[in-house]
């Protein structure tokens, strides 16, 4: 039994959820006025993982639609902002609207096969659109476009916009800072568009196909347009995430790590960590990668305490090594993710009913 | 009037003669019982008139339309609402939501509005509110909140019939909605699809083995056995017709 039970709508319920949108705000605040600037980058490589795991939540978590090639859109997303800013002159923002807009039409098309199949045979699809993917971009007849595998670099950042509120924060370090708001305002977008359908009849359409595909159906939900939208809306968001580290970093190849499968399994990784199905999960499991990440490389690097002990050997972050270790024992304490896991114990102290 | 009319409706699974030439009309505002042994292709008639399994032969109509013409998703929109003898709930979701997605064809916010928030809360209250009280009218209120995993079947049995319900469907198909549950509810649920068919102003087509409830709440029976009609008719009249009694007790009697 709970210790506390708090009535919804009630004005405790309503002076918690107050309380819990100001925590975020201070947070958030926070981050780019009191961080390092190094710090405020890593969180900056965090929001862009909260957008990627957000959006294959919509697939995975909700609708049961197992993809492992959102990696793909991420790297669409990455082209377009890295070809169109570089070669033709082209703003981030539209830059990325015509990433997202691409984005949308390949996953709507990679959603197609899902119509048919399920399961392992739909995961081993959209495996091969992750391994295709760094492929056609190296293909040396795209070359032109792409650089091959040279990739593209030395992509051009436009300056923050002078808004008054902002100029104080953009003191240390005006690329970082940038980048940062750059970040939240895309991350605000995505949470408001995976809630927006979560919270209401197509949200219920798309568990319902997770839970019961026949029944789903028979209910009415028409099972080729919910499945294959909400894959290509996935898409769109994810391929945000692809610009905003392009337009973070000003270089895109093929190879980068997000463009590849190593990609759509830290996205998946991502994930299922913070909690599947839920729109608090991405953000706590983001979160938790990349301070996994950071704490791990520094500690690998100077071959210090038990991290170092294991690591030393390991050239790149034993991050992924880690979390997938941490993926298994979660599996067995807490199949629905960390957030899973804390929404649980603090049911045992509060309740809302 | 026929509501509904099969035809000659032949399915096949392989070598399988699941259905052969079935022909059976339900009138408007009847409950029409369907009955016999196991495997006699009663689920089969369901998953016809849901468009999930083709028939290789025959033809379909419903209030006037064509049914094999319409696309599984379209089937609740005409009207027909259903119940699976196994369950087809979605065990993640509230009951309440359940009941909620039962209502999906009668909705109107897709991707777009959804997105935008273009009326959604209002859409949500309203469905809340009736899909609260189909609950209400199943005994189920006190159990709106609570996922539909780790319930018993017998609730769960009700809990699809008031799915059925909230698209406010003119027929609904119910694939053995008494079975799990004890004998005092069978005689309760008896009188609630009685109730249930004035209020809404239903047809049903009732596959059931608790032959005392069929019995007392049909209009007309259609007996079926090895996918074919073996009788048809009131209550008193399939209850006598040695067929029947043949399919039923086994070929002496
Ligand atoms: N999807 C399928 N694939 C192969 N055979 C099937 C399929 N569905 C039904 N059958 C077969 O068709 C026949 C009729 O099955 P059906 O489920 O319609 O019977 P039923 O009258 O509902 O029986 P019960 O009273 O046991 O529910 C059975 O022989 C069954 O094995
Ligand atoms: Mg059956």
């Amino acid at each position: 039994m709970a210790l506390v039970t708090i009535k919804r709508n009630s004005p405790q319920h309503i002076a918690v959820r107050v309380l819990g949108v100001l925590l975020v705000v201070i947070a958030v605040l926070w981050v780019p006025t009191k961080m390092t600037t190094g710090n405020i980058d890593s969180m900056t490589n965090a929001l862009a993982l909260v957008i990627a795991a957000s959006a294959l939540n919509l697939v995975i978590g909700y609708t049961g639609l197992i993809s492992i090639g959102h990696s793909a859109f991420f790297g669409i997303g990455s082209y377009a902002t890295g070809v169109l800013v570089s070669k033709y002159g082209w703003g981030h923002g539209w830059s990325m609207i015509f990433g997202a807009l691409l984005a949308f039409v390949f996953g709507f098309i990679v959603a197609l096969p899902a119509l048919r199949i399920k399961g392992i045979y739909l995961a081993l699809v959209t495996l091969a659109v992750a391994v295709l993917f760094p492929t056609m971009m190296k293909w040396p007849k795209l070359e032109w476009l792409t650089n091959g595998a040279r990739g593209i670099s030395g992509i051009r950042y436009e300056e923050l916009p002078s808004l008054p509120f902002l100029g104080e924060l953009k003191g240390r370090d005006d690329r970082t800072v940038f980048f940062y708001w750059y970040a939240i305002m895309l991350v605000i977008i995505t949470v408001l568009v995976c809630r927006g359908i979560v919270k209401s009849r197509m949200g219920r359409a798309l568990i319902a196909i997770r839970d019961n595909e026949i029944g789903a159906e028979v209910m009415g939900v028409n099972l080729a347009t919910t499945k294959t939208l909400v894959f290509g809306v996935s898409a769109a968001l994810t391929s945000l995430a692809g610009s905003l580290s392009v337009a973070r970093t000003g270089v895109v190849t093929a190879d980068g790590a997000n463009l590849t499968l190593i990609g759509s399994i830290v996205f998946l990784v991502v994930m299922v960590v913070g909690g599947a199905a839920t729109i608090t999960g991405p953000i706590i499991g983001a979160l938790v990668y990349v301070w996994v990440d950071n704490y791990t490389r520094t500690a690998s690097a100077s071959g210090e305490g038990l991290i170092g002990w294991l690591f030393d050997w390991s050239a790149v972050s034993p991050a992924s090594i880690i979390l997938s270790v941490a993926l298994i024992v979660l599996m067995f304490v807490a199949p629905d993710g960390v957030f899973g896991l804390v929404r649980r114990l603090a049911r045992r102290v509060v309740v809302i009913k | 009037m026929d509501l509904l009319k099969v035809d000659g409706v032949t399915v096949e699974f392989g070598g399988i003669v699941a259905l052969s030439g079935l022909t059976f009309n339900v009138q408007q505002g009847d409950i029409c019982g369907l009955i016999g042994p196991n495997g006699a292709g009663k689920t089969t008639v369901f998953n016809v008139l849901s468009r999930i399994y083709e028939p290789t032969q025959g033809s379909v109509t419903f209030d006037g339309v064509d049914l094999l013409g319409v696309e599984a998703h379209d089937i609740a929109k005409l009207g027909i609402g259903r119940t699976f003898q196994n369950l087809a709930l979605f065990p993640s979701m509230s009951l309440l939501e359940n009941v909620m997605v039962g209502a999906h064809s009668k909705g109107r916010v897709g991707f777009v509005r959804a997105i935008t928030r273009f009326g959604v809360r209002r859409e949500d209250r309203q469905l809340r509110e009736t899909s609260m009280a189909l609950l209400e009218a199943f005994g189920l209120a006190q159990l709106a909140a609570h996922p539909a995993a780790g319930l018993p079947f017998g609730t769960l049995k009700r809990v699809e019939i008031a799915r059925a319900l909230a698209a406010k469907p003119k027929f609904v198909l119910l694939d053995e909605p008494a079975s799990g549950l004890t004998h005092s509810e069978v005689d309760e649920l008896a009188d609630t699809l009685v109730r249930v068919r004035s209020e809404f102003n239903l047809t049903m087509l009732l596959v059931e083995h608790h032959m005392s409830m069929v019995m007392k709440v049909s209009d007309k029976i259609v007996v079926m056995e090895f996918g074919r009609k073996i009788a048809e008719g009131t209550p008193a009249e399939v209850r006598d017709n040695p067929e029947v009694i043949r399919a039923y007790l086994g070929t002496d009697a």
